[in-house]
């Protein structure tokens, strides 16, 4: 579904081994772009500082685009946070957010305080491993 | 007691404590359950648990980010399980079950294979000795439960490799 640039480096530098020092974030972009030029449902999607990478021909439109990127910051969006910065009315924000749970792209959290959370695995994996490997910094150079 | 356990990044992502509504998101969901029970299960070499366990266990807890799954999922977990061969109640009203991270025949196999290497075959054994005896110390099989010893000693009875037999004050076991 959607993987970040970050994620989507890691995993091709595991697999090409010893030939791992060639293929750099910026190779991947353009090997994408030329996957996208050529319709086979490869996609990316800016988001903050980084890339989203849909590996899947999702029916993605600019909305779902954008509430994606609004959902970088913290891993999850919220209705009441889409209306509050996209200034959209209840429904077309309903609406996106039903449509990433039909794709799979994002999984509904029912116990989040005040209404429900939308949250994105694939931002959330990246967020937490980077987390872990900050508590692990910490750990081995108190 | 928590033994130190790597709990996987889903037990960290709070949607993993709601039901998905999307189906396929929801096999997903569930196969992960799956695979946290059974491996958390297995480094604390619980064999059977209560429901009540089960709903106050850090397993549905996670008291870190304070998020808890409901019991009515909880059961859909189990039953999951229980589809998979990897669980089994215990009584009718359904408020205890064996858990089977291992399945009874690998059982009967990593005992079999004990008595054989042992060259204990043709000997009896009380079902004590097998499961707290000094012999059996760094065996796996040491300190399993007695329900999960009997289905695996069913297993191999089964296969004509042991019999279950009365002995003085219980139940014991003759391998071939």
């Amino acid at each position: 579904g959607l993987i970040t640039l970050e994620e989507l480096h890691q995993q091709v530098l595991k697999g090409r081994g010893k030939f791992a020092q060639d293929v750099s974030q910026d190779d991947l972009i353009r090997a994408i772009k030329k996957l996208k030029a050529l319709g086979t449902g490869f996609g990316i999607i800016p988001v903050g500082g980084t890339y989203l990478i849909q590996s899947v021909p999702a029916e993605l439109n600019m909305d779902h685009t954008v509430v994606l990127q609004l959902a970088e910051k913290n891993g999850y969006v919220t209705v009441s946070e889409i209306k509050a910065s996209l200034k959209w009315e209840t429904e077309r924000a309903r609406h996106v957010l039903e449509h990433l749970l039909k794709e799979g792209l994002a999984w509904l959290d029912l116990q989040a305080p005040g209404e429900a959370h939308y949250w994105l695995p694939a931002l959330f994996t990246d967020l937490y491993s980077q987390e872990i490997s900050a508590e692990e910094a910490r750990e081995a150079f108190p | 007691m928590v033994m130190s356990f790597e709990w996987s990044w889903q037990y960290h992502f709070p949607p993993f404590f709601t039901l998905q509504p999307n189906v396929d998101t929801r096999q997903k969901q569930l196969a992960a359950w799956c695979s946290l029970v059974l491996s958390f299960c297995r480094l604390h070499k619980q064999y059977s648990m209560t429901v009540m366990e089960a709903q106050e266990s850090p397993l549905f807890n996670n008291v870190k980010l304070q998020w808890k799954l409901p019991v009515e999922s909880i059961q859909i977990v189990l039953e999951e399980l229980r589809k998979k061969g990897n669980l089994e109640w215990l009584y009718k009203n359904k408020s205890s079950f064996l858990i089977m991270w291992r399945r009874p025949e690998e059982w009967g196999k990593l005992i079999y294979q004990w008595v054989s290497k042992s060259g204990q075959n043709n000997s009896v054994f009380t079902l004590y000795e097998l499961t707290s005896g000094e012999d059996t110390e760094d065996e796996e099989f040491h300190g399993l439960d007695e329900v999960t010893l009997l289905r695996a000693l069913q297993a191999l009875q089964q296969e004509h490799k042991a019999e279950i037999i009365t002995v003085s004050d219980g139940r014991g076991v003759k391998f071939f």
